[in-house]
């Protein structure tokens, strides 16, 4: 074994002997000074650790168990609508919907991007519409996004077991409404849907959070409170993932809507919104001029006691259940629910019975008569010459029966419906003195017109009922320049038209309704209304206790002279049952006595040609029985032609409904 | 050639007989509390495993506690071969030990990376990693450089060396990039020398120089834009002095593991309720983060007793120091314990908040084979010392 020479030696050793070793003070001091810093490190650890799981413990263990707890809202099914009966007219089907959780989506983009797409082809909505909705709930991650709604348990249970591939995308259970009458009192019901960013701006103190189902028209949304129940609060224990593990645990309970009872009937809104369609029918193949662009129209029914409504329709209309789910534009496109078809089809999200305003025509006729006896510038039983024609101050405005010529007492000139009986009226009315300023439109706005009913249904149109002031204030320099001077003045005609509901004058086909209630009742205004009552709900069909809101206004007294309204009653009885009545053919053999009042004015209308040109809006207002009235009801067909063409029959369709009698024969219409 | 077979032979009996004779002695002058101690650790730790890894495997609630088992059996084998072997056997090898560490270190360099960085050395059976028993070795073959020069220890030639033999293993660790064994490293080569007797002027020289390094890493480099570590290093490196810059990033682990420590306040939440761990709200909670989930799931008494336990090592490891029969065993004694007590401040500190992120470890406790198996090893070595130290 040869010995290495040492100076070859990588890093050779010390050539110079070693001591026996010994432990010198060096050493000691040296592991001494270890042992202290051994001391001092486990010292330290030993605070922190003290500082963390005793002094913060409580602290960091409430964040350790937030940390894994995620708050759920659970929607609360909403309240059903029901009508008098009971009824239902929108209930919930429960479905299952998809929710995004934008906080648990991928971090990585081409991760987040590769999920929304695959997400995108399972629910099948496009991918841009898809990514459109996340971007918009971007500055509200913390709630999650519902992209879709009503997927089939199937698709549901590919979701859940493939939740390792979609992180942050969850299934829920959602509840949709559900309209058993289809299209039925759809203005009234009104839909939902998610709630809007104004929305929730206008009502998050309300409680209302973003997600949410909001009504947005009729009585959904003007109910909602009562509807929407309150949601419940769930807690879902998630892992690192965001995945959920084990139950749903329940904090609060979701409360479930409660249900809003109508003062609508079924069977009177079914008969409603046949015979508007019988109405329409009727007037496209009468023949008549311009009747073939019929194609809207509104049917009012009321309780004339406390204004009830018992129907409510409007033509055309739509199905509810469009919003229901995923709202796809190209249906709401094909239903005229955008802007952009509307027109084409009509207007069907116009609810014609309240914000839809027209001439009245002869039904305003009434007023007229009305306001001139409690004016005393018209004594019930003198006679005025009814003649084809009146002429005045050179103008020469007509009677809608050329071929007339013979004195009227009130009564008759209402049956009879005689324009130029009225003109005189209405020239009585220019005369009267200025100062007491316009009476006719005083008593008019008395009764209800010019403003609003109070309907509880959301926006109404208040109709227009014009005045000397008004017409000071619409024609000016600026919007009328060529003829501002001349059209800025009430002149003769104006007071002479406003007494048979032509010229300016505009009133909603509710108004109409609230004011033949009046006359049915005796003189006093109600206020139309749809609630009944709101119930809780019951889970053992019985109905739940009635939850206290707030009254309908009470009917206001208008102090008319009874003498007066006796005489418009009388007038009324006979357009419908003496031998020239305007409407007597239709109701004449009705076994219910009815009194009512045809109307045909005449409204100018672009027909989508280009040329506007005058068209007849067919109206009938009316009630029966004639001398204690339970309903009653006023028809309007757009473009229908005379009242006793198509309002008419329309209107006795609804009594017949009500009163479940029949009408045994109609005769030939001879009416304005 | 015969001859000298012959009198090998005759020396093997000769020792042979005396190892015979010595075995009840030998045994009897052990450090029994070192080895409670550790024994204490080992089997604590695999108790906390077992509850730990109890939910992390659905269907197999003990495979990693019955892996750790095995490496324990493993170490268990290699602590009693480096008991019974001579301190001496090493000193006069130490060349050997130091080209043979720094060859399979770099080695690793050549392998394909696992989870982006280059640490293991896939053996089929099992996936070693070198770096971990390079702690000991590296302390054996610095320890036998500096016991040879014990005379010229003032020489600022012979720190020089020393750092720089050390230099080449710390760095073909930080190039894995393992940045927490080369830090292991750095306060094994500053342990070595400290006991060996380094004068004060070299080990304040030295000091200096590290600071300056870790100021020119940490601040000067990265601000001309020219940064040695990466940016996720750098900020695990820092951001535990600022907590709450970035709790979904670089500091969620840091926060979910003080959320896990606090949250077991004095009893612990037990194995079921341990939420931060089952959940996995705390990543590697059987690996770096193991203080934490067995600070949720014990509280501060199972912690608590943990750390007695270390001391008491500690303790026991830094008497050896002073009993070591040479120079040689005294500063492998020192660098051996001081890297335990490095290694447990940094994984502990880590967990709580009060030192770097560097992937460290917990000795004897943390899930992983190699370091299970060189800590062992480690505790062999100092039992060795121990047995064969000047005090009977």
């Amino acid at each position: 074994m040869g010995k290495r020479v040492a100076s070859r030696r990588f890093l050779p050793p010390d050539p110079r002997a070693e001591e026996p070793y010994r432990l010198t003070p060096k050493l000691a001091l040296r592991v001494g000074l270890l042992g202290m810093l051994a001391i001092a490190v486990f010292a330290t650890l030993f605070l922190r650790l003290w500082s963390l799981q005793i002094l913060n413990g409580e602290q960091l263990l409430r964040a350790a168990q937030n940390n894994q707890l995620r708050d759920v809202r659970v929607q609360a099914p909403r309240g059903p609508i029901l009508d008098r009966n009971g009824q239902k007219l929108v209930t919930n089907v429960p479905g299952l919907a998809v929710q995004v959780r934008i906080t648990d989506l991928p971090k990585r983009r081409g991760l987040r991007l590769r999920e929304i797409r695959a997400l995108a082809r399972l629910v099948q909505v496009p991918v841009s519409q898809l990514g459109n909705t996340l971007r918009r709930h971007r500055n509200d991650p913390l709630t999650p996004v519902k992209v879709k709604e009503n997927v089939t348990p199937g698709l549901a249970f590919y979701v859940q077991e493939r939740a390792e591939d979609f992180p942050g995308v969850q299934i829920v259970r959602s509840y949709l409404r559900y309209y058993p009458h289809r299209e039925l009192a759809a203005h009234v019901l009104g839909y939902v849907s998610e709630i809007s960013g104004a929305q929730l701006k206008a009502l998050g103190k309300q409680g209302y959070r973003g997600g949410d189902t909001i009504g947005q028209t009729g009585i959904e949304s003007r109910y909602d409170q009562y509807l929407r129940g309150a949601p419940g609060l769930a807690q879902l224990r998630v892992d690192s993932l965001g995945r959920p593990i084990g139950q749903v645990t329940t904090k609060t309970p979701p409360h479930s809507g409660n249900a809003v009872r109508l003062t609508l009937d079924v069977k009177v809104q079914k008969a409603a919104e046949d015979a508007l369609r019988y109405g329409i029918d009727r007037a496209q193949h009468s023949g008549c001029s311009g009747c073939w662009y019929s194609n809207g129209g509104a049917i009012v029914a009321l309780d004339p006691r406390d204004g009830s409504i018992r129907a409510l329709a409007s033509l055309p209309t739509y199905r509810p259940s469009l919003y229901v789910g995923r709202v796809r534009r190209s249906a709401l496109d094909a239903a005229g629910l955008t802007p952009r078809s509307a027109r084409s089809m009509n207007y069907p999200a116009l609810d014609r019975a309240i914000q839809a305003a027209y001439p009245p025509g002869s039904t305003f006729k009434p007023v007229t008569a009305l306001a001139a006896m409690q004016e005393h510038i018209l004594q019930p039983f003198e006679s005025l010459p009814c003649t084809g024609t009146y002429v005045k101050n050179g103008q020469t405005f007509k009677n809608w029966d050329p071929f007339v010529n013979e004195a009227m007492t009130l009564p008759t000139a209402l049956a009879r419906s005689c324009d130029t009986y009225f003109y005189q009226v209405g020239y009585r009315f220019y005369g009267m003195p200025a100062d007491r300023g316009p009476r006719l439109q005083a008593w008019a706005s008395r009764f209800g017109f010019g403003h609003t009913t109070g309907v509880d249904l959301g926006s109404e149109s208040p109709g227009l009922l014009p005045t000397p002031d008004w017409r000071k204030k619409t024609f000016t320099k600026k919007t009328d320049p060529g003829h501002w001077q001349i059209d800025r003045l009430w002149k003769p005609g104006d007071s002479i038209q406003l007494a048979i509901g032509q010229k300016d004058l505009l009133v909603t086909p509710m108004q109409m309704a609230r004011f033949y209630a009046l006359i049915a009742n005796g003189g006093k205004l109600v206020t139309p209304h749809l609630l009944e009552d709101v119930e809780q709900p019951s889970s053992n069909g019985e109905p739940g206790r009635v939850v206290p809101t707030a009254p309908p206004p009470a009917p206001e007294p208008t102090n008319i002279d009874a003498q007066a309204l006796a005489v418009v009653r009388e007038g009324l009885y006979e357009a419908t049952h003496s031998a020239l009545g305007t409407s007597a053919a239709i109701f004449g053999s009705f076994p219910v006595p009815i009194s009512g009042k045809t109307g045909t004015a005449e409204k100018s209308i672009d027909p989508g040609d280009g040329y506007p040109r005058n068209f007849n809006q067919s109206w009938w207002c009316g009630y029966g029985p004639s001398d204690s009235p339970d309903l009653v009801v006023c028809a309007l067909i757009e473009n229908g032609g005379h009242g006793g063409d198509a309002a008419a029959p329309a209107a006795l369709k609804v009594f017949e409904a009500f009163f479940g009698k029949q009408a045994t024969q109609t005769g030939p219409i001879h009416s304005d | 050639m015969v001859d000298h077979y012959v009198s090998n032979a005759r020396a093997a009996a000769r020792a042979r007989r005396r190892e015979a004779g010595d075995v009840a002695s030998f045994v009897r002058r052990l450090d029994w509390l070192l080895i409670g101690a550790v024994g204490g650790v080992v089997g604590y730790g695999l108790w906390a495993i077992e509850g730990i890894t109890r939910h992390d495997i659905a269907g197999d609630q003990s495979y990693y506690l019955t892996r750790q088992i095995v490496f324990v059996l493993v170490g268990s084998v290699g602590l009693l071969a480096a008991m019974l072997v001579d301190p001496e056997f090493y000193r006069t090898r130490w060349r050997l030990i130091f080209g043979g560490t720094a060859s399979v270190i770099a080695l690793v360099l050549l392998t394909g990376p696992i989870r982006g960085s280059k640490r293991w050395l896939d053996l089929g059976f099992f996936r070693f990693q070198p770096s971990e028993f390079g702690k000991v070795l590296f302390v054996l073959a610095l320890a036998g450089f500096l016991a040879e020069r014990s005379r010229r220890l003032s020489e600022v030639r012979t720190t020089l060396t020393a750092v720089g033999l050390a230099s080449i293993p710390i760095f073909l660790v930080f190039l894995q990039p393992d940045f927490g064994s080369a830090l292991v490293y750095c306060a094994a080569i500053a342990a070595v020398l400290f006991v060996a007797g380094t004068p004060w002027s070299h080990i304040g020289a030295l000091t200096a120089g590290a600071l300056g390094i870790a100021v020119l890493v940490l601040g000067v480099l990265p601000g001309i834009g020219m940064p040695l570590l990466k940016k996720y290093q750098e900020d695990r490196l820092t951001g535990f002095l600022h907590p709450d810059s970035d709790p979904g990033g670089t500091t969620y682990n840091i926060t979910q593991s003080k959320n896990a420590i606090g949250s077991g306040q004095f009893h612990g939440r037990g194995v079921d309720n341990a939420t931060q761990t089952t959940l996995n709200f705390l990543p590697e909670h059987h690996t770096d983060f193991v203080f934490a989930s067995l600070a949720e799931e014990r509280g501060f008494v199972g912690t608590a007793f943990l750390l007695m336990l270390y001391l008491l090592v500690v303790w026991r490891g830094l008497r050896i120091v002073a009993l070591a029969r040479d120079s040689f065993s005294a500063i492998v004694a020192g660098g051996l314990v001081f890297a335990l007590l490095f290694q447990v401040f940094v994984n502990v500190g880590m967990t709580m908040g009060i030192a770097p992120i560097t992937g460290i470890p917990l000795p004897f406790v943390s899930v992983g084979g190699s370091s299970m198996i060189a800590n062992l090893f480690a505790v062999g070595l100092l039992l060795s010392i121990q047995v064969r130290s000047r005090r009977r």
